[in-house]
């Protein structure tokens, strides 16, 4: 199923925010063809692992290897061109612009008139609208609305319609299903395991160790920014794994006492 | 059925932040018409007012793009002194074109420094750009000390004085015409506003203003981005102090003074949003012409020119509060 040699490669990595020690020595590997679980509670470094992926954050020490190669620099740009799609929780749309200039931010297409390259609206435009209906954006939604204007379920689909659209190796999903409906949830759920069906590495962060169970291959979970547990699904059952959670978190509570 | 008619206007004032300007321009032209007894409304006044739009315009548009960014720029009267003493020294020393190439790449420069020590250390703008108000403006004295720099009025004639903000163009009748700074102006608003709407940059430009976060995080470098917008303030700033030069033919080290917070009032009158991401080059350029011709309302009827700066405040505040209901309106559903 997998590949033997890791498509993302994290070694001993550290990262401080100031005093603030949020990833803690984290060592991880990610294949090709896999559905990873990213589980653990809130400020348990989730997140911030994912961000340095995806080259928001710069690590303070360790390694991270792509496709076998180190990387030196991290920027989203650089982490995009690679192929890294991330769905992020908190960013990732302007809300000032419309969904369509969204879409297709920061790798807009253009098309040259005398030589100066302009925006290829009808590309954008077009592209944006089938992508957002199969996501089932009310019809009353154009792609010329603000991004301002939709709801959070609304907000989401463009988001997941767009990493979806642009998918090439990796796709990150940080909580995905907030804000969706029992439905819409389902669909995205579907989408991360058709993704992985098709050969990419997807990686899904939630709290609900539940709902991931069903889909992952394996789950690593994390506490307190150290990796405390990285388990396949057919090793370990939801309620163990939730278990290790607890003692996880009661351990690193001792230690700090 | 007016209730009904009026809620039909929403799409367009929220795609067109700009509608606001125009209203108090439109009703404003009409009350100084109707009270002025034609001392407002001549050709020369007219004219007049048309060239102080263009300089100070040229200086506008670049402030606007800033605040897209969502930082602000408030060194712009300095650069713009900065832009026409060096025009002046250079333009009878070596040559005008030369001379104002050189204040327009000084003005970049300027705004390349705020640009950089913006982004690199993360202090706020308005901090950096008090710093470099204070510096450039007191440069410009220093290097004056305290004398005009000027171009004999008999070297002034030729085509380079002429495009330069020299003489006005268009005259007609009793028309004395529209001075040729005004036409800098009109291709710096159509260029950019092409560039602010259907290029990457402007998209750019606008996301970041948006959200900085956002922006990042689908791969725009937004260090590189808010730095091209002080670049191309300074520059717009440099070029309206060489035109304000060119038509005056003399500076001191004065020059330019006080016009940064007018440039700001007719952004916010204008409909650009403070907060960044929501700008209209057409509606601060339009502010620009509501205050100038503030300006010379009160000059024609003798009012005294400190009440300006009172007025000036009071629009300002005004307009902000205005157009935030406005808007607020236009976004209900």
């Amino acid at each position: 199923m997998a590949d033997a040699k890791p498509l993302i490669q994290v070694k001993n990595l550290d990262l401080y925010f100031g005093a603030f020690h949020a990833l803690r020595n984290v060592s991880v590997d990610f294949h090709a063809g896999e559905l990873v679980g990213l589980v653990g509670d809130n400020g348990a470094g989730k997140t911030t692992l994912i961000r340095v992926l995806c080259g928001i954050h710069t690590p303070t020490g360790g390694e991270v290897y792509f496709d076998g190669e180190r990387v030196r620099a991290f920027h989203p740009k650089l982490a995009i061109d690679q192929g890294i799609e991330t769905i992020q929780q908190s960013v990732g749309l302007c809300d000032n612009l419309s969904i369509a200039r969204n879409f297709y931010l920061g790798r807009e297409p253009v098309k040259r008139i005398l030589g100066i390259p302009f925006l290829d609206f009808a590309k954008m435009r077009g592209e944006a609208k089938k992508v957002i209906r199969a996501f089932g954006l009310r019809d009353n939604v154009s792609v010329d609305d603000e991004v301002e204007r939709l709801s959070g379920g609304e907000r989401q689909s463009v988001k997941i319609g767009r990493a979806v659209e642009f998918k090439n190796r990796v796709v990150i999903m940080d909580e995905p299903t907030n804000h969706l409906s029992v439905r819409e949830r389902e669909h995205v759920n579907e989408l991360a395991v058709q993704l992985r069906d098709q050969g990419l590495l997807v990686i899904y962060i939630t709290h609900d160790i539940f709902q991931v169970h069903k889909l992952a291959d394996r789950i690593v979970i994390m506490e307190n920014g150290e990796k405390i547990e990285d388990a396949s699904t057919d090793s370990m059952t939801a309620d163990e794994l939730e278990e290790v959670i607890r003692q996880g978190g009661r351990q690193v509570e001792k230690m700090e006492a | 059925m007016a209730a009904a008619s009026l809620s039909g206007l929403k799409p367009i004032v929220r795609q067109h932040s700009e509608v606001g300007v125009i209203l108090i321009a439109v009703l404003l032209v009409i009350f100084f018409v109707a009270t002025s007894g034609g001392r407002w409304n001549n050709s020369y006044n007219i004219s007049t007012i048309l060239q102080i739009t263009a300089t100070l315009g040229l200086m506008t548009l670049g402030v606007a793009l800033v605040i897209g960014t969502g930082e602000i720029d408030i060194s712009v009267g300095s650069t713009f002194g900065i832009g026409a003493l060096i025009y002046l020294y250079f333009a009878i020393r070596i040559d005008p074109v030369f001379a104002a190439m050189l204040a327009v790449a000084a003005g970049a420069l300027i705004g390349a420094f705020n640009g950089y020590l913006i982004t690199r250390t993360g202090t706020p703008s308005l901090i950096i750009t008090l710093g470099t108000l204070m510096i450039f403006r007191g440069l410009a004295i220093a290097l004056t000390s305290g004398f005009a720099f000027s171009v004999p009025y008999k070297e002034r004639d030729g085509l380079t004085y002429f495009i330069l903000g020299g003489e006005n163009i268009f005259r007609a009748g009793s028309f004395s015409g529209v001075n040729t700074g005004f036409l800098w102006l009109i291709a710096g608003l159509v260029v950019l506003t092409i560039a602010l709407k259907y290029t990457r940059f402007g998209n750019h430009l606008l996301a970041v203003g948006g959200s900085a976060d956002s922006a990042h995080s689908r791969g725009i470098r937004v260090d590189r981005v808010k730095i091209k917008a002080f670049i191309l303030c300074g520059a717009l700033a440099g070029l309206g102090g060489v035109l304000e030069a060119g038509k005056l033919g003399s500076a001191d080290g004065s020059m330019g003074r006080l016009m940064e917070l007018q440039a700001i009032a007719a952004c916010v009158l204008g409909g650009c949003v403070l907060a960044g991401g929501r700008i209209s080059l057409l509606g601060a350029l339009i502010g620009v012409f509501v205050l100038s011709s503030i300006q010379s309302y009160l000059v024609v009827m003798a009012v005294k020119p400190q009440w300006f700066m009172v007025l000036l405040g009071v629009i300002v505040v005004a307009a902000a509060l205005g157009d935030r209901k406005l808007r607020h309106w236009a976004v209900r559903k």
